[in-house]
């Protein structure tokens, strides 16, 4: 039976073959050939400044994730070393975008089983990590932060206040939902015993992140590999037992709650100085394995430099492949309907985007709208149209 | 979380493979040939308590393949077991027997640099659309695109 690659339950093109034996999926076969398109081989042609632009749009919503682990192998090779100011800030986003991307897979996870108003509510919650991204980087998808040598963009006094005001109510939402995660049954039912692993097939099947971590398997490359300033933030990893769809939900919801008091303590601690330093245009030859947490799990940059300002080669190994050996194993004498939940479950992410910036409307003046322009463009507009 | 693993522990157990080197703190490199790889692996996961892939990177220097199998255990020590495969015969055996998350690695690199994994239960295409031509190969260095030749999809008509 094909499932996708165009499929109402999966935002993303991926071509799922199932054979199943009445309602119970016997095999899977996987065809992820839809998303293509040639990053790595552009990534050897461009210089270190416009690389890192490009490596952001691997994925739309750990797009953080990527520049940092090119631009700390990067840093590593050239053997320059960032100030503590473009640490703590870029900690920051990337604990900020681990929170808008598990907020955003709480709402897809609920969505496919049904659960619309808990989807509803997450997403708008995550709205507010957004304009905090939006605030801090200008951009809501492709924040643009990092450069090699440090940060783009540095903190003012108001952007950390205007953060950590919201960071009381996001901890708040975060505590209900591990409420409702342990007392709603229509959650419980779908998710409890779905998709099961055990810590020897987790490790069998080479699964990462929160997948992982759901089943006792306690990789996390922020703790094992230290980068940034993880030795000197006090978190946890978190982990849990269970190992089926419910396990992955309570560890996310657990790194929600971890990802808002790493912010917390950063945004309260954040040093003072320069954001950055001049780096070479050139690098040294070289060979880096970076490794990186990103929201999905582990991230790998294999970098190989060689005497120019430009790659030699870069292999991306992407979380969401790492986990995919693991999927076809756990589907298999699950019903057919659980597809979709336990798919989620592992948060794919094939290539992604959520919109697109427009700076010009056609036939109008180009020009730059700030985003609270743009907020009451937007609340005029809805009061004008009127109820539907 | 165990102690890293130090080089002259891991040099002591893998003497016969090659020559081990410290990259790093935390990394570890193994040099060793193709015939041996399948073996290397195992002592590796047998007696230096590595249990998992974390990926394998390839890169192609110009004169031959490079391939680098990462493992990694409790030990947090990413133990990288490097081999060099001809250009002319790029054919290696497939590790998906003894790590199963290496299946998916081995079909993409087949994908996008053509080398062969001899064993491998199903070297489909992965990455690549499946009307990509079956002789070209977009990660090598020497590879350019033909504008004559059809790539998939939809065709657009050249006037």
């Amino acid at each position: 039976m094909p499932i996708g690659p165009h499929h109402p339950a999966l935002k993303e093109p991926v071509n799922f073959r199932v054979i199943a034996d009445g309602e119970k999926i016997v095999r899977l076969e996987l065809d992820l050939s839809y998303n293509h398109r040639g990053i790595e081989k552009a990534a050897e042609q461009r210089d270190f400044i416009r690389v890192l632009p490009l490596l952001e749009r691997v994925c739309g919503i750990c797009s953080h994730s990527h520049s940092s682990a090119f631009a700390k192998g990067i840093e590593e090779i050239m053997q320059i070393e960032i100030p503590p100011r473009a640490q703590y800030i870029r900690t920051i986003i990337a604990e900020l975008e681990r929170m808008h991307s598990h907020l955003l897979w709480l709402g897809v996870a609920a969505h496919e089983i049904g659960f619309n108003t808990l989807f509803m509510w997450t997403w708008r919650d995550r709205e507010l990590v957004q304009d905090t991204l939006e605030e801090m980087s200008g951009n809501r998808v492709h924040y643009g932060m990092n450069e090699v040598g440090g940060v783009r963009c540095d903190l003012t006094p108001h952007q950390v206040s205007t953060a950590l005001e919201r960071l009381p109510f996001l901890e708040e939402r975060i505590y209900q939902y591990v409420d409702m995660v342990n007392a709603q049954q229509t959650l419980l039912l779908r998710f409890k015993g779905v998709g099961k692993l055990t810590r020897e097939e987790v490790l069998k099947y080479g699964a990462v992140g929160p997948t992982a971590r759901a089943s006792g398997v306690d990789y996390d490359a922020r703790r094992d590999d230290p980068y940034f300033v993880y030795t000197e933030v006090p978190w946890n990893v978190v982990t849990d037992t269970n190992g089926d769809v419910y396990g992955r939900t309570c560890v996310r919801i657990g790194e929600l709650r971890e990802s808002a008091s790493i912010v917390r303590y950063c945004l309260e601690n954040l040093p003072e100085g320069p954001v950055r330093v001049n780096a070479p245009k050139i690098a040294p030859e070289g060979e880096i394995f970076s490794r990186y947490e990103a929201p999905r799990g582990e991230l790998a940059h294999f970098i190989r430099t060689n005497g120019t300002n430009k790659v030699e080669r870069v292999d991306i190994r992407t979380p969401t492949l790492a986990n995919w050996t693991s999927v076809a194993m756990c589907l298999v004498d699950q019903n057919l309907a659980d597809i979709p939940v336990i798919v989620a479950a592992i948060d794919p992410c094939l290539s992604c985007t959520s919109r697109i910036t427009l700076i010009s409307t056609p036939g109008r003046k180009p020009g730059i709208v700030t985003f609270d322009e743009l907020r009451k463009r937007g609340q005029t507009y809805c009061q004008e149209q009127g109820p539907p | 979380m165990t102690a890293l693993l130090t080089l002259d522990y891991v040099a002591e157990k893998m003497k016969e493979f090659g020559t081990a080197e410290q990259v790093r703190s935390n990394r570890i490199r193994i040099r060793t040939t193709p015939e041996r790889v399948s073996n290397a692996i195992q002592k590796a996961l047998d007696s230096l308590g590595c249990d998992r892939l974390i990926t394998i990177s390839t890169a192609d220097n110009g004169t031959t393949f490079e391939l680098f199998y990462h493992l990694i255990g409790p030990h947090r020590t990413v133990v990288s077991i490097a081999i060099e495969i001809p250009r002319d015969q790029p054919e290696v055996i497939s590790m998906s027997g003894i790590l199963s998350p290496a299946g998916i690695y081995e079909r993409q690199i087949h994908d996008l640099f053509g080398i062969m994994f001899r064993g491998h239960p199903g070297l489909k295409k992965i990455i690549l659309n499946e009307d990509w031509p079956a002789d070209e190969f977009p990660l090598r260095k020497d590879w350019k695109k033909n504008p004559d030749t059809y790539y998939g999809g939809i065709k657009v008509e050249r006037t």
